[in-house]
């Protein structure tokens, strides 16, 4: 593998970004110019590609994990491009590997050390420890992600710092959970925003225009649209249960009510399908929401902007049918689901700048250990934007 | 050093690493040097060709060469980038993959490859796996094991204090010393006769069974099933097998691999707890249990050997065990039937019975551990 750290290391540090052409233009210059955000993987190649990662995972035991994860993430990056010029990613499977192994270690450690008794208190440890260093984690897989993606030749950088990571991640969490989740829209709002105010693209730094109004108005289209789909829903299947219990009831699930029992089992299915469903709804629903409000708040360099224009409904409707298919056909729809919402999402992305996207220059280069990335993957976190 | 000894020249875009712009380029490799000649006749850059890297090959993705100093050089002449690779070496691993990538044979073989190495793993690995971990797990935690566990039993009313008399019990604990004499490897046996229908729902009815640490636990409702003692302790060294061959542990570990093993491979589609998961987890887990059953069994068909010659008060009690269970379908054993149940209890004990019969008609098995 190549150095993961070629870029700006022995070159000197050059100023901040070049001025538009017409700096005293006003807010809206003549000149904006839109890139539209393309995606020319195809699910056939990519599936090639991730049943050969798969099978070497496997063969390898897992060791070969962290290379699958890169190629993967290659694929996807090499595979959007901007004005003619794509992007790559150029994590080190070398170095996530070490982290693999040592996350996989603590968390072995968990999961075995809370089986018994006289060794809980080492699961304990290291949950208040994963809970505390929570907030660094995310901080540190936000700077492996930037530093690891390149376009045109110049890196990310992501220069949020620990003590906002904290405020972001463990002071909104725990605001959010005293406040019964009134506090939620706040804390996404918070962390949205250091992730995207951390972010920077050469020397241009992002900013992020956005308020915590719109937040609350996502919340609350969630959570109405989980009352509504919980009452649709939930009537028709307690009355069900309502019956099924007046059927019987002092021999509880004996023998011989074979029928009553398999279609408690059926009722039992259908209810935790209804919650699930509900939940992926809500859930992708907020996530697609966030992003195109994101998307459409993000500056760069102060010449720069996104647009979105993907629709979040249409987005949960993709992930709910992508689950579906995958569920349907074991795992192997996979690919063919990534790389449908894939091409949705950047599909509806542009890129409007007032200045030649040629006229970016580099900044601080800046190593980011594995151990986040990895930890944060192994464990489950979503932090992706 | 090019395809064929000579200099080769790719077309592309340069990038400095300094700015964002793009500058059309041509970069000639060869054996010694590489020189990259920016469009527009502005500078010519020359490298010894080993500071250069190519960046892993990914289908479809056009081909990057890192230079020294921080630029990089993309061009989509990948035969070009292919060639100047295997001349010098570069890359043989990941391009060998790039190319398992781009073939449908591959990719069914791929597939094929993972589903056996899939099975394989649950079916050989996990046991194998979880029985290691049994046999490394100290006893001062199997003690701690025994101890919540008898606890657990005792709060959730799975069982109440024995009502046969003390003389009984004594009898019973005298003759279960012997057989766990027999079985031996140092554990601290001791024998637990409880009532197993103490008036609560979780009632265990004719059971018996073993945990970790050399615990075994005998219902009164089983003593009374019992033709006679022979038949018990017939049970009683199939629980001491379980107890030498770690077998409640390894259960332990093997669903917590199960659990893992589910994670990674149903990713975030669905979680480990969920029904999807529960039930294929539960199928493996019977499979699991009836291997452990069977060695329990082979135990057990020994000890009958050695002090009664034959197996037959085992097979007796076993048949009696599967015929009250017929009887009672739900309530003996566990609360309520449940597809699991269905799954993993049932079938099975004809095949027991048959397998202790061929072990009297073998003579003494293999020497014990």
């Amino acid at each position: 593998m190549s150095d993961p750290a070629v870029s700006a290391r022995d070159e000197p540090l050059l100023g901040r970004h070049v001025q538009p052409p017409c700096p005293a233009a006003g807010p809206f210059p003549a000149t904006v110019t839109e890139y539209p955000v393309t995606f020319t993987g195809t699910a056939q190649e990519y599936f090639r590609l991730w049943i050969v990662n798969i099978a070497l995972t496997f063969v390898t035991l897992g060791l070969y994990l962290p290379w699958a994860r890169v190629r993967n993430r290659q694929y996807f990056y090499g595979h959007t491009w901007v004005d003619g010029q794509n992007f790559e990613y150029r994590a080190s499977p070398a170095a996530l590997l070490r982290g693999y192994l040592l996350v996989a270690a603590l968390f072995l450690a968990y999961a075995v050390s809370g089986q018994f008794e006289s060794t809980q208190w080492v699961a304990g440890v290291l949950v208040l420890i994963y809970g505390a260093a929570y907030p660094l984690l995310v901080r540190q897989s936000m700077r492996f992600q930037a530093v690891n993606t390149v376009h045109r030749g110049l890196r990310f950088r992501f220069h949020g710092t620990v003590g906002r990571a904290y405020v972001a991640y463990l002071v909104t969490n725990f605001v959010a959970g005293i406040s019964a989740g009134l506090a939620l829209p706040w804390a996404w709002y918070m962390q949205r925003r250091y992730q995207t105010e951390g972010l920077a693209y050469g020397a241009a730094r992002a900013t992020f225009r956005g308020d915590v109004g719109p937040f609350y108005l996502i919340g609350l289209t969630a959570l109405g649209l989980t009352l509504a789909g919980g009452v649709i829903l939930g009537v028709p299947l307690f009355a069900l249960a309502a019956a099924l219990l007046s059927g019987f009831d002092a021999g509880l699930l004996d023998s011989g009510n074979i029928l009553s029992s398999g279609l408690w089992l059926a009722a039992l299915v259908a209810g935790y399908l209804a919650v699930l469903i509900l939940y992926v709804v809500a859930w992708q629903y907020v996530r697609g929401a966030t992003m195109v409000y994101m998307l459409n708040n993000v500056e760069l360099g102060g010449v720069f902007r996104t647009r979105a224009t993907f629709s979040p409904w249409r987005l949960v409707w993709i992930s709910v049918s992508n689950s579906a298919a995958r569920v349907l056909t074991l795992g192997l729809a996979s690919p063919w689901a990534a790389v449908r919402q894939t091409r949705y999402i950047l599909g509806g992305v542009t890129v409007r700048a007032i200045a030649p996207l040629d006229d970016f220059v580099a900044g601080v280069g800046g190593e980011a250990s594995a151990f986040g990335e990895a930890a944060t993957e192994l464990l489950d976190i979503q932090v992706g934007f | 050093m090019g395809p064929d000894g000579g200099s080769l020249a790719l077309q592309g875009v340069y990038f400095d690493g300094r700015s964002s712009r793009d500058q059309p380029a041509t970069l000639t490799v060869a054996a010694q040097t590489a020189t990259l000649k920016v469009a527009g006749g502005a500078a010519e850059h020359r490298w010894p060709a080993h500071l250069l890297d190519v960046e892993a090959p990914v289908p479809g993705v056009r081909r990057a060469v890192t230079l020294p100093g921080g630029g990089r050089f993309e061009t989509h002449d990948d035969a070009g980038v292919s060639a100047w690779e295997r001349a010098t070496g570069r890359n043989l691993a990941l391009g060998g993959i790039r190319a398992l990538e781009s073939r449908w044979g591959a990719a069914l073989a791929a597939l094929g490859a993972s589903l056996v190495a899939l099975a394989l793993f649950l079916m050989y690995g996990i046991p194998a796996v979880a029985r290691q971990a049994a046999f490394a797990t100290p006893r001062s935690v199997l003690a701690a094991f025994d101890r919540e566990t008898i606890g657990f039993l005792e709060s959730g009313e799975f069982f109440g204090p024995s009502r046969l008399s003390l003389a009984r019990q004594a009898q019973l604990g005298a003759a279960f010393r012997e057989v766990a004499g027999w079985a031996g490897s140092n554990y601290p046996y001791r024998l637990l006769i409880r009532d197993g229908e103490a008036g609560g729902p979780n009632g265990l009815g004719a059971n018996a069974f073993a945990l970790p640490g050399g615990t075994v636990v005998l219902t009164d409702q089983l003593v009374a099933l019992a033709g006679s003692d022979r038949e018990l302790m017939g049970v009683l060294a199939h629980e001491t097998g379980h107890v030498t061959g770690r077998h409640g542990l390894a259960g332990v570990y093997q669903a917590l691999g199960l659990t893992l093993v589910t994670t990674v491979v149903a990713g975030d589609l669905i979680s480990a707890g969920t029904f999807a998961a529960a039930v294929p987890a539960a199928i493996l887990s019977g499979g699991y249990s009836r291997a452990a059953e069977t060695e329990a069994d082979e135990a057990s068909g020994r000890y009958m050997l050695e002090t009664y010659s034959t197996t037959r008060p085992l097979r007796t009690m076993l048949a009696r065990l599967e015929r009250q269970d017929r009887q009672k379908e739900g309530t003996a054993t566990t609360s309520g039937p449940s597809l699991i149940d269905l799954l993993s209890t049932h079938p099975g004990t004809p095949a027991r019975i048959e397998h202790l019969k061929r072990l009297e008609a073998d003579g003494l098995p293999a020497p014990s551990r």
